[in-house]
């Protein structure tokens, strides 16, 4: 590799003493071999050859080696050299000149290597001239494979193979029985070299990557927490719609202590933060302290939230009236109970995710909080029936009552919680009982029929025990249970109850059609097409339906809701695949999940 | 995606604010918007008309535009070379305005 000019790139010291010294690859390298070869002759076992050939030079000594293996075969127990060397002329001939190419590659790359970055790298690849050097460096004193050596323990003549291993205390080798005696094993490999790290490009040359550059709305966020302080800057936020605001700092997680402020208000009454993540347990407490009338709190993802932010709270924040936490995990038993004592106003308290939330949490929020109206304990690892009575109490005043995705899903039993409806089931607006899987038909027929007065909002999701004759005449019974009967309701979800079909769609649309505007009735899987086919037809002001893997819906299904429901703003339809890319649309109504879009 | 229908990248689109100002731009420019990118594409109005109506004042419809052409233009420039800020160009009087006009305008 050497230029043609005699141009030359910039060289470390180390390369230009070796080059003053005279030392060059092909110098190292010849001495490596020479040595190599040397050491074996005093050790080498008599042979005819030595005593007639000796002339013949250096390159016969290998040979030689090779000779004393053959004779010598009996004594080697092990597998010799020689194989692999076999098996590579055994090559075909094409293989043969691949391997050549690729040797050839190597060496290249390798000096090349060498050129440009002092020689750093040249011992990981054989082909190089600089292996040379580094076989001179190990093992420099073992003598070739098949030369007889004696034994550095028991004295007798042995011929080296490649397992031969040093004598442990001392200088000499071992025989294969001493090797073995001493408890060493000869065929354990040796640990492998370490090999060094391959440099990493310096340079990144991946020129097709796409940038990704900050979204607008980031961008806008970043400008928005500058300028946080100055509210002249930002003009004023009261003619704009803050909570939309709100909805797009949340995503992203970009809403921080410091433009967390931009809501804050002293008189502000409500206050909603759709992700406060990023809000450490002091911001939380600033959150108080800055916007002290606040009546209705709701903050979602408050994970960070703990005992003492809610010590604070009792305190700073008064007037509160409602309390809705995504997430409140960390917060412990007494805080809770200290928050309820300081806080008897309480209407609605509404947390999802909690394991701490225990018995005695809810004897003391029943206890202080008279007025209760809305009490959700959703996802609550610690609900069980002991809870029922304490919620009893609050017969009559409760509207809104969810207590679904218990921690244990067998918590509850169907008789507990027909108890429970029937003692608070008669104010009850909004009842959430999902995931309570003793739940049966039962349930419906002794729990809500006689005893709910005027639900609207009915959540039974996943319930497998009901089934689908059981909810068709529940439905078909209910209007004639009381009297005044309970109206039709605005909302039913009873997604993933497999079992429901024909019948129970048929029934309930019967009783609820008219008034319905929220339907899920997501996994419905067996509803048959022409019942589908009739929702738009049955349900005019429906907003919002799941009709998620209701396998028989059709693009006529969509058809008639999109026509025939004026105010229809949501329809979802995931895993329906009977629905093509030709289904019906409308502007304002989004359909989602239509599987075949994606290949349009 | 941008050859669609015979639809030419280059063709000029015509966003028209609330108060009525409008603002031409290329395909290739307003497709960097995922909402209008849906319009376009789809059997709407728009796509006839290469109209598109945007519920924001002017002034936000052009700083809007106005980042759609910079990430037009940066998007796929070379990694190394960085583009400008484009904070700078957001005065903060706008920037609430226009947060909730990006929210909408410039997912994915």
């Amino acid at each position: 590799m050497r230029r043609p000019n005699n141009v030359r790139g910039p060289a470390s010291a180390l390369t230009e003493f070796l080059k003053e010294s005279g030392i060059t690859h092909t110098t190292i390298a010849r001495r490596a071999r020479t040595r190599q070869v040397a050491q074996p002759e005093p050790v080498a076992g008599p042979s005819r050859q030595q005593a007639g050939d000796n002339e013949a030079g250096d390159g016969d000594v290998a040979e030689n080696a090779e000779n004393q293996e053959r004779e010598y075969n009996s004594d080697n127990l092990d597998e010799s050299d020689n194989e692999p060397k076999t098996k590579k002329r055994k090559l075909t001939k094409a293989a043969e000149a691949k391997l050549k190419a690729q040797a050839k590659a190597k060496a290249k790359k390798n000096k090349k290597k060498g050129d440009d970055e002092d020689y750093s790298d040249s011992e990981d690849e054989e082909e190089d001239a600089y292996t040379a050097l580094s076989k001179m460096w190990k093992d420099q004193t073992k003598p070739p494979n098949g030369s007889l050596i004696e034994c550095a323990k028991c004295g007798t003549e042995f011929s080296v193979t490649q397992y031969t291993r040093q004598a442990p205390d001392g200088p000499g080798w071992l025989c294969h029985p001493c090797l073995k005696a001493s408890g060493v094993d000869p065929f354990k490999k040796p640990a492998a070299p370490r090999k060094r790290k391959p440099l990493t490009e310096k340079r990144n040359v991946t020129n097709f990557e796409k940038r990704r550059l900050p979204s607008l709305a980031s961008t806008c966020i970043k400008v928005i927490s500058q300028h946080i302080d100055d509210v002249e800057a930002l003009g004023d936020i009261g003619s704009m719609n803050v909570d939309q605001i709100a909805k797009a700092i949340a995503k992203d997680r970009s809403l921080t202590a410091e433009n967390a402020t931009l809501f804050y208000d002293v008189q502000n009454t409500n206050l909603t933060l759709y992700d406060a993540t990023n809000l450490m347990p002091p911001a939380l407490c600033t959150l108080a302290s800055l916007n002290p009338n606040l009546t209705s709190l709701r903050l979602d993802f408050c994970g960070r939230m703990n005992n003492a932010v809610l010590a604070a709270w009792n305190t700073s924040l008064p007037s509160l009236k409602r309390i809705e936490l995504l997430g409140p995990f960390l917060v412990r038993a007494p805080a809770w109970q200290s928050f309820f004592a300081s806080h008897p106003k309480l209407t609605g308290f509404l947390i999802n995710q909690s394991p701490r939330f225990d018995l005695q949490c809810m004897e003391s929020l029943v206890e202080h909080c008279t007025d209760l109206t809305e009490l959700r304990l959703k996802e609550v690892g610690q609900l069980d029936e002991d809870f029922l009575p304490h919620i009893k109490k609050l017969a009559g005043q409760l509207t809104h009552l969810d207590l679904s995705a218990p921690g244990e899903p067998e918590a509850l039993s169907c008789d507990a919680l027909t108890d429970l409806v029937a003692a608070v089931g008669a104010g009850l607006r909004h009842l959430d009982l999902s995931g309570h899987v003793l739940l049966d038909d039962g349930f419906l027929f002794q729990g809500i029929k006689p005893h709910a007065r005027c639900l609207e909002a009915l959540v039974l999701s996943h319930t497998p025990e009901l089934t689908d004759a059981g909810v068709a005449e529940f439905f078909d019974t209910w209007s004639a249970a009381a009297h005044p009967p309970n109206p039709p309701l605005v909302l039913l979800d009873m997604n993933r109850n497999h079992e429901l079909a024909g019948k129970a769609l048929e029934a309930l649309l019967r009783h609820s059609g008219n008034a319905l505007e929220t339907l899920n009735i997501n996994g419905w899987k067996a509803a048959p097409e022409d019942m589908l086919n009739i929702l738009g037809k049955k349900a005019r002001r429906l907003r919002r339906v799941d009709l998620g893997w209701c396998r028989e819906v059709t693009d006529w299904t969509i058809k008639a809701l999109v026509e025939r429901c004026k105010s229809l703003e949501e329809v979802k339809v995931w895993g329906c695949q009977r629905i093509t890319a030709n289904c019906p649309r409308k502007r304002g109504v989004a359909v989602l999940g239509i599987e075949t879009q994606n290949f349009v | 995606m941008l050859q669609m229908n015979g639809k030419s990248p280059e063709d000029w689109i015509r966003l028209i604010s609330t108060d009525g100002y409008s603002y031409l731009v290329q395909r290739k420019v307003a497709v960097m918007s995922g909402t209008l990118r849906n319009m376009l594409n789809n059997d709407f109005a728009e796509a006839a008309s290469n109209t598109c109506p945007i519920n924001e004042r002017g002034i936000i419809v052009e700083k809007l535009c106005e980042y759609l052409q910079y990430k037009h233009t940066y998007e796929n420039a070379l990694p190394r070379q960085d583009g400008p800020d484009f904070t700078e160009r957001i005065p903060p009087e706008i920037a609430l305005e226009l947060l909730v006009a990006a929210d909408y305008y410039d997912s994915k």
